[in-house]
Order: C-alpha cells, then structure tokens, then sequence
C-alpha cells in the first residue's frame, strides 16, 4: 500500500465517528455493495436515525424477522409503492411533537426509480424534511435480476434475456439523480462506494440539508450476484464506473450542479462493462450506442454545471 | 346558535363533509394527509383553510395521490401521532396495499370514506362499493345515517382506534353525493368537550411508538408463529371492538346527551312482524315510510348498521331473532353471490334466527334514489314474506329489468 493510499484510507476511517449498529454476519451475499453501504451510513450520520426500508436485498437485514433483528436502528418495514411518503409521515409528526429526528428512507432502484417514483417526487417536490437514499443496483435483484428503469442499455436481467430476438435491455436507463436535482431540493447528490470519503462528506451535508427540507443520495452499488462479476472486484467496479463517467461524482444544492470529482481523460465504457458478465454478449456497435449515451449524459451534466446563480426562492419545508 | 339547555353545543346548518371536517379539526390531529377526490374534496379543501387561518395545529400534508395520503397518515401513527385523512372510492382502493399494511401495522388511524361507485364504467355516483371492495383488509367500519352521525361517529372513531385494548385503524362511511352534500342541522360541541370525550385516551398506557433512538421496528418480516400471533391478536381485537364501541356510545351520551345504540340502531322493531335491515343515509327515509306503515297498521321495525366490520353479528341476531322476515338492502353488489355483500353475510346466521325467513334487495346504486316507493315496495315484499306468500329471493327494485330476465 502507498503512502497516499495510506492517508485517504485514515480520511476515511476518520469519518466513522459512530459505531456500527450491525451484527457483524448477516445475511447479503460475498462482496454484496449494499452491505458496505448500509454499515456506512450510520457510522457516519449516527445510530440515532430512523430508517425505513421496502421489499429489497435490504430487507433481510434491515427489517428482521418476528422479534428479531441484525441490528439495534430503529426501523419501519415498508411498502415499495409508499416509501417516501412513509418517511414524509415520520419527519412531520416527528416535527409537530418536537422530537429531534434524521429519518432516512433507503431504498433500492426498483422503489425509487420505477414504483415508488411518484411519491419520491411528491416528497421532494413539497420539500420534505428526510434524507432518501437509493442504492443503485440497477434491478430487481432481490427478486431474482429483473430489469428496472436503472438497468443500462444492454444490460441482460432475466426480463431483458438473450434470444435469438432480442439481445438484453434494448433501452436507455433513467438518470434518477439528475431528475431528482431538478426538484431543485436543498441536496441532491450522487456516490459510489470506491470513493468513500466523498460518499462521508454527502452524507455529512444530505444531514445538515434535511434541515431545510428533502436530500437525495443515488448511490452506484454494484451487485456481484446479479450482475456476474468476481465478488472481491465491487470496489473495482465502481472506480472504474466513476473513470468512464459511466456514474459521474456530483452534487447540486438547490439545483446548482456541481462535479465533485471530475476524471481527466476518461476512460471508455468498455473497461468498465468488460468486468461484468451482464455486459458480457454485446457488440463494439452495442457498446457504442452505450458509451454515446454515457457521453450524451455528461455533456449534459457538464453544461449543466456551468449554469450560474441558484434557484432563489425561500426552501423551507411544506407545512 | 348556543343551544339554551346544554350550552354544550352550536347548532349549524352544514353539509356532511363539513361536518367530518369540522370533527377532525375538534379531535386535534397531529398530522392530516390531505388529497381531493369527488365527493370528498370538500373535507380537506376545509381543513386547508381551518389550517390556513390557524385554527388548526396541525401538520398538513398535500399529498401527490391517495396511496401517499395513507402511507404518511401510517407511519405518523405509529410514531405516535393522531392522524386523519379521507377519500372516496378511487381514492380508497388506490390505497389499498397501504389500507392493508396500516392495519397489519395496528395504525390507529381514523380516515372517513365516502362512499362513491368503482366500477369500470367510471361512475361518479353513490353506492357502497368502495366499502365492500375494502371489508376485509382488517379496518374498523362505521357507518353514518346523517350529517350529526357524520361527526359524532368520527369523535367516536378516534376513542375507538386510539383505545390501548384496540389499536385498529377506523374507516367511518356515509353515502357520497347525499350526505357529502346535504346540508342539515349539526349540533357541532365545544372543544373543551371533545377535549374532555377524548382525554380517557390519556390515562391510559402509552402505546408502542417508532422513535428515533428506540431501537424499535415495525414491519418485520413476521413468518410462521410469528405472523399467526400477531393476526390472531389483530382478529381478537376486532371482537373486542364490538363491546368497546357500546361502552364509547354511552359515554358519548354522558356528555353530548346523543346516543345511537352502539352496533345497530333498533327503530320500532318491538313488536314488528317484518325487518328491513338497512345502513346509511337510506335508513331516514326507511323510517318516514315505517312511520307511514305503522299508522296503518303494519308491524314493520328497521335494524340499522352502524357498525359494519367487525360484522356485529350478535347484536344483529338478539335484535331479528323470532322476526318472521327480514328484508336486507344493500346498496351494493356481492359477485358471486346473487344477494347483496350484507344480506350474504347475515345468511351465515340464518340458524341462529328462530326461522326467520331473508330477503335481498339491492337499490341505490350509482344514484338510484332509494325513494319512499322503493322503501314501501320493500316493506310490501317483505311484509308478503312474513305473511308466508312465495316471493323473490333478490330484488333489484330500481331496475325491474332484473326480475324480467329472469336470471335472478
């Protein structure tokens, strides 16, 4: 290990200001994302949050079973189709009765992305006073790899299979993150495990933004199950991610849009998709129609970024 | 005005969205979820403005659909909060999965219904479909006759829902477009009052609240005897809600000096000889016409529903037991079954009768009047069962087309 790898390795730990609320043996798969993710958060913004969680890879462990439970967070199982408006319930009377309170709603790209999309936006459109983080593994993988509005282009699930016909998902994914910024809530960012000290400092500031009302978090979180790639290359799979711009670093406070780490001379998406098996049939021209719409995407976000002033108007929660 | 006797209460010329409204704003919720939907709009267009002008504390929540409306309404109850909502057919199924999850979850939610249509046909009109197409998720259901019923039955609800010994969500129905928009006389009580009807609720234990740092959850993944408990106390504490719901009734009347009979409201079936058994705004004109009845001559009572779920079966059986015929009307539609949703069910206590002889009758659905002729019809047909004449077992009595066919 380098010396500098040695300091950021210390930056990092030194986030890690509270302990982690979990068993140490749970029930995700070798090398699982989510996981790190999971025990991350807490660390970080402290064990005294209320989560709440849908039907997902996370439910396992964030909800128990019966009377018992893989960690000591208060939590709520919930519906995939009322996430955010279950978390909005929480932060409200927990407002009215003056209790001091950071709910976080954690859920996968299915919720957030696909079912539990509309009242996702009717939170952050009235202003919520929660942090919503979506983990990103681009499926339904608790289901069994299913295909949601995250999966990339060409990506195979077993709903978007390879046939004779068709060839894996034959359509573009969604940029969650970017819709939710355009809310123009207080915080809206995107993370990913291989930079963790910049997923801390979002977290730290999703924290401090929930005071003035919603902060979104998209967090690249790679599964090693569904998406076929060696279990100890999830960290490798996310840099490389963040190198392609596949999933750039960013953040927007009240809209305003700002790289948080910017990759000099990307590298092309191929580097990226040739880790994983999902990627694993498509053509140089299938990658192409990939890699323009990973550019297209950038670009985007680029002029984006140039933009300058801020929405002005007052952000305090609906009430 | 200030009525002189009581000096408890003001009597206003309101609608019966008004009222649910106006007894919301009396029972002090925490937080309200807040989504319009025809013939419910109104309720929270008026709680907008109670919190608008400042009258009324409370967390308001616009929300983006009905599913939402009873998803936060869910989780605010469960960190201990009293919460409202409404809605109305659509409205209600579209919160169906979340109807489910607050009841398994023993959210002590008060939401009012009013009742509207949901066939395909996008009927806006009345019936009770919404009602019955939610009976079994594991609410609490009450019914309102009038505008008076209206608000009393949703103080009620919140000391029924909030008891400790019941801890289930409660739906209170009436009849969209007649209620909803009539307006009549309300004795609309004092803060202080309600204050005083709902502050038993105070001495008693605190219930369970999802807080931050309680190391608490809700909706674990209950499986195998886990999940059996928990819905076999779910199941016991609807049956205990029967007698909690009396025992509400009277201490109602202590203090508002109203009183409805609890579970079912007997009129003038002492000594009758034929029963309709009705629920909801149809049960004012059902009396006008046995008061009509009677004055001629004919022993007919009617045995009204106030309490729908849990299905009040034993006072249902100890008011109609002995009664030569009963006649059910349903203001809705049981598929599968040729009778209406409630006459089916009371067929299951049909032994425990004494030999009274059931009837069906279905009227008033999708804005058929159920008019004084239709109810006299009813009493006639039921009177002729009474009297050992052969008749029909299910009567659409606005559509006499169903008779002629023949299928029923």
């Amino acid at each position: 290990m380098t010396d500098k790898k040695k300091e950021n390795l210390t930056k990092v730990m030194d986030y890690l200001k509270h302990k982690d609320p979990f068993s140490k043996g749970v029930a995700f798969c070798p090398g699982c994302g989510l996981e790190l993710l999971l025990r991350f958060i807490p660390q970080v913004i402290g064990n005294d949050i209320v989560i709440t969680g849908t039907p997902s890879c996370s439910a396992p462990v964030l909800l128990g079973q019966n009377n018992q439970s893989w960690h000591t967070l208060s939590y709520f199982g919930t519906l995939m189709t009322g996430a955010a408006a279950n978390a909005t319930g929480l932060a409200r009377y927990y407002r009215k009765a003056g209790i001091e309170n950071t709910v976080v709603c954690f859920n996968g790209d299915g919720t957030a992305a696909d079912i539990g999309f509309g009242n996702l936006s009717g939170a952050a459109e009235r202003n919520e006073p929660f942090i919503y983080i979506c983990y990103d593994n681009e499926g339904y993988m608790n289901t069994g790899i299913q295909k949601s509005g995250t999966t990339p282009y060409g990506a195979t699930t077993t709903t978007t299979p390879l046939g004779s016909a068709h060839k894996g998902k034959n359509l573009r994914r969604m940029n969650l993150a970017l819709k939710m910024a355009m809310h123009k809530i207080p915080y809206a960012a995107t993370a990913t495990l291989s930079d963790l000290d910049d997923l801390a400092k979002k977290l730290l500031k999703a924290k401090e933004a929930k005071k003035r009302g919603f902060a979104f978090l998209h967090v690249f979180t790679p599964c090693t199950t569904g998406w076929g790639y060696a279990p100890e290359n999830t960290i490798e799979v996310c840099r490389r991610a963040v190198k392609t711009n596949y999933f750039p670093l960013w953040e927007a406070v009240n809209g305003k849009i700002r790289m948080t780490k910017t990759v000099k001379k990307p590298k092309p998406v191929s580097t990226y998709t040739e880790l994983i098996k999902k990627f694993a049939h498509m053509s140089e021209e299938d990658l192409q129609i990939l890699q323009d719409d990973v550019d297209y995407e950038y670009c985007m976000l680029g002029g984006l970024s140039l933009l300058e002033g801020e929405c002005q108007l007052p952000v305090s929660s609906e009430d | 005005m200030i009525t002189k006797a009581q000096k408890k209460s003001q009597i206003k010329v309101i609608t019966g969205n008004a009222a649910a409204a106006i007894a919301a704003k009396l029972a002090r919720p925490d937080v309200v979820a807040a989504y319009p939907i025809t013939p419910q709009t109104e309720i929270i267009e008026q709680i907008s403005q109670f919190h608008a002008n400042g009258e009324m504390d409370c967390e308001l929540i616009t929300v983006e659909g009905e599913n939402s409306a009873m998803n936060a309404v869910m989780a605010a109850s469960l960190a201990g909060g009293r919460v409202f909502t409404a809605t109305s057919s659509w409205g209600l199924v579209f919160m169906y999965d979340a109807i489910l999850a607050a009841a398994g979850a023993r959210a002590p939610i008060v939401m009012v219904n009013v009742n509207r249509e949901t066939p395909g046909i996008i009927a806006v009109s009345s019936g009770q479909q919404d009602m019955i197409s939610t009976r079994d998720a594991g609410w609490i259901f009450l019914i309102a006759e009038d505008c008076q019923e209206v608000l009393d039955l949703v103080l009620q609800a919140y000391r029924l829902a909030e008891d400790y010994d019941i801890q289930v969500p409660v739906m209170v129905h009436y009849d969209g477009f007649y209620l909803s928009y009539l307006s009549e006389g309300v004795d609309v009580p004092f803060q202080e009052d309600v204050d005083q009807f709902l502050s038993v609720l105070k001495t008693q234990p605190e219930r369970t609240k999802l807080v931050p740092g309680g190391k608490l959850g809700c909706g674990s993944h209950g499986i195998l005897l886990g999940y059996l408990e928990l819905r076999h106390k779910h199941v016991s504490a609807m049956e205990r809600a029967k007698a909690k719901f009396e025992q509400i009734d009277k201490e109602y009347e202590e203090i508002f000096g109203r009183s409805y009979g609890g579970l079912v409201e007997e009129y003038r079936m002492d000594d009758a000889d034929a029963v309709l058994v009705g629920s909801g705004s149809m049960c004012g004109t059902i009396k006008a016409v046995i008061d009509e009845k009677r004055a001629a001559g004919v022993k007919v009572g009617l045995l009204k529903l106030r309490m729908y779920r849990p299905f009040p079966s034993e006072a249902m059986i100890k008011a109609l037991k002995g009664k030569k015929a009963i006649g059910v009307v349903d203001r809705s539609l049981c598929f599968g079954f040729k009778g209406g949703p409630i006459y089916t069910e009371l067929k299951a206590f049909e032994t425990k009768l004494g030999g009274s002889k059931m009837i069906s009758f279905i009227d008033g659905i999708a804005n058929t009047d159920i008019t004084k002729i239709n109810v006299a019809t009813m009493i006639d047909t039921t009177c002729d069962l009474a009297a050992g004449k052969d008749v029909r077992e299910v009567t659409w009595v606005s559509y006499p087309e169903a008779q002629e066919e023949g299928g029923l």
